[in-house]
């Protein structure tokens, strides 16, 4: 048991670090090195060719690509982004406040989302191609067929200008306490919820009509369990087993998600940081952001693949 | 086929979602004749009110909003169409020979998926558009790499799938080739699961694009674009709201009537749609 759980912290450790070195190869191999990205083509030309390169050689560009790549994941597993090119500002305080504010309005989603998800998943199965589930399965498509930002401002329309019971906009700043950021968010966190709940209850819902199907569910309803014990102590646990596999993804849509949510909102969060840092082209920013998002989903997965050890004793191997 | 087609049309969301599908694309492909003016000229004071000359007024640039509302469809669905194609074409081959030659090539690239996974979408775009700069191109080869990676996993299951029937075997024995027997014997049989996939995968890009454009990642200005004009009217939300609404119209009507299509295809040629979808 232990040695499986330390293979898969081994694993998730070695995905992050071929993801950083791949940030790093699209961001600063590839396209020409971090000053080509951060200038553009006019700036370039502007410039006296002897300035270029004394601030190649100051940002220590004039190396190999092999030894920048090294001396990033070198920063990287010191928690260390450098600086920002132009304003020479520690990318790390930069990162920092809008990655918690955003893990804060994914665990809001997260705790409200799943309890949700898990009725809806359940119930569908329960009355599979009845009613019940036609409805569920419907609106699941629709839920997860309309964008983000049109959820996001049908709320603003409705609840903040024709009953403005919420502000359009949160007028929270980046580093105010959590409790501040979760109680101007409500806006954020409903819109983000219709897309994560639709997800969760279809992959709930087809692992509960899988598991329902079953010889063993059969055989318990042919002993007399009656049918609640049938379904939430027998049927559930199998149908989550499957639904875990599929955490990596929905991590990283709702990451996708959250990060469009907050410019619907002008909510603190990483996504913002990452428009404003595309728009100044500031490299190492979006560096930052890519593998803290990255880690995310890895730690999520990682934690999703440690539940199903716990859950299934055939993976224990 | 015409049984099948008689099938899918019974249920009526599945054939609510092919009118909605097709009127969006008739329109988007007449657009260009049909806009009562040139959707990208000044042609009076920024928000008009909707009125006769103007039906749905004019933006907040001056321009006629129904004329950019018609063809701001247009570049998203090909961009999507393109991105999709590539995915479900280059997904579908990899995913084949990857359940055929298993080995370390099969290894190499799962591992390569699997972490590909873990970049959230919009990461992804936004990394490759820092490097490379904001074009379509960039944009329809990037959305096209992110769509592959669902699509690998789900023919490669499927061929695996596959690899166990006996046909595989028999022309193995016949002494054809691996290439060949990929392309002649296991492609025509997952024919019904890559159409289901270059469906979804459209579908998936095309809210992918609209939220890039919405961001300023994806599409840039003055080109017409749904998810340009929510963005826009999100400053005009309280005194022109239909600015945005019908924009969000269309982008989520086009969406879901895709995702109604699908469900309905992959139903009547018996796939479960749900196991293919991989998020936006």
């Amino acid at each position: 048991m232990l040695s499986a759980v330390l293979r898969r912290v081994f694993l998730s450790l070695l995905t992050l670090f071929f993801l950083a070195a791949f940030i790093f190869a699209a961001t600063e191999i590839l396209p020409g090195d971090a000053l080509d990205v951060t200038l553009s083509a006019d700036e370039m030309a502007m410039m006296p060719p002897e300035r270029l390169a004394e601030m190649k050689r100051d940002l220590g560009l004039d190396r190999p690509a092999v030894e920048r790549l090294g001396a990033f994941l070198l920063g990287v597993a010191q928690l260390d982004f450098g600086r920002t090119i132009i304003s020479r500002a520690p990318v790390v305080d930069i990162v920092a406040y809008p990655l918690r504010n955003s893990l804060l309005l994914a665990g809001a989603v997260i705790v409200t989302a799943l309890p949700l998800a898990l009725i809806l998943g359940v119930s569908a199965a329960r009355w599979y191609r009845r009613p019940l589930d036609n409805v569920v399965s419907t609106g699941v498509i629709v839920g997860y067929s309309v964008p983000e930002f049109v959820i996001g401002t049908f709320l603003v329309m409705l609840f903040a200008v024709t009953w403005p019971l919420f502000p359009a906009t949160i007028t929270a700043s980046t580093r105010d306490p959590a409790l501040t950021l979760l109680a101007a968010a409500p806006l954020p966190v409903a819109t983000i919820l219709i897309g994560s709940i639709a997800y969760l209850a279809r992959i709930l819902r087809v692992g509960m009509v899988d598991a329902l199907a079953s010889d063993f569910v059969e055989r318990l309803r042919l002993m007399g369990v009656p049918e609640w014990r049938v379904l939430l102590l027998h049927a559930l646990p199998a149908a989550v087993v499957p639904s875990l596999m599929a955490t990596a993804l929905y991590a990283a849509a709702l990451v996708s998600g959250i990060v469009v949510v907050e410019l619907v909102f002008a909510y603190p969060g990483l996504g913002q940081e990452l428009v404003r840092a595309v728009t100044r082209r500031e490299v190492h920013v979006i560096q930052a952001i890519a593998l803290a998002s990255a880690a995310i989903v890895v730690v999520f997965n990682l934690l999703a693949d440690l539940a199903i050890l716990a859950l299934d004793p055939r993976t224990r191997m | 086929m015409g049984i099948t087609i008689r099938r899918l049309l019974r249920r009526p969301l599945t054939a609510l979602g092919i009118v909605l599908v097709l009127v969006h694309l008739t329109v988007a492909l007449i657009a260009p004749s049909i806009v009562p003016f040139d959707p990208f000229k000044l042609l009076d004071a920024p928000l008009e009110p909707p009125g006769t000359t103007y039906w749905l007024g004019t933006d907040e640039l001056g321009r006629d909003f129904l004329s950019r509302l018609l063809m701001g469809g247009r570049i998203a669905i090909v961009a999507s169409l393109a991105a999709g194609f590539i995915a479900t074409l280059g997904g579908g081959l990899l995913g084949l020979a990857m359940a055929y030659y298993r080995g370390p090539f099969d290894d190499v690239v799962s591992r390569i998926v699997e972490m590909k996974l873990a970049i959230p979408s919009i990461l992804f775009v936004s990394l490759f558009v820092t490097g490379f700069g904001q074009s379509l191109a960039v944009l329809v080869f990037v959305m096209a790499v992110i769509k592959m990676m669902g699509v690998i996993r789900t023919v490669r299951a499927q061929g695996i799938v596959l690899m166990e029937q006996g046909y595989v075997k028999v022309a193995q024995m016949r002494g054809e080739h691996g290439p060949a027997i990929i392309l002649r014997e296991m492609l025509p049989n997952v024919a019904d699961l890559l159409t289901v996939e270059f469906a979804l995968r459209t579908s998936s890009a095309l809210l992918l694009v609209s939220a890039l454009s919405f961001l300023g990642l994806g599409l840039s200005p003055p080109t017409p674009d749904w998810g340009l004009m929510i963005h826009d009217g999100l400053q005009s939300i309280r005194s022109e709201p239909w600015l945005i609404l019908a924009p969000a119209l269309c982008i989520s009507t086009l969406v879901i009537g895709l995702n109604f299509a699908t469900e309905g295809i992959a139903d009547a040629v018996g796939l479960e749609a749900a196991r293919g979808v991989a998020g936006h």
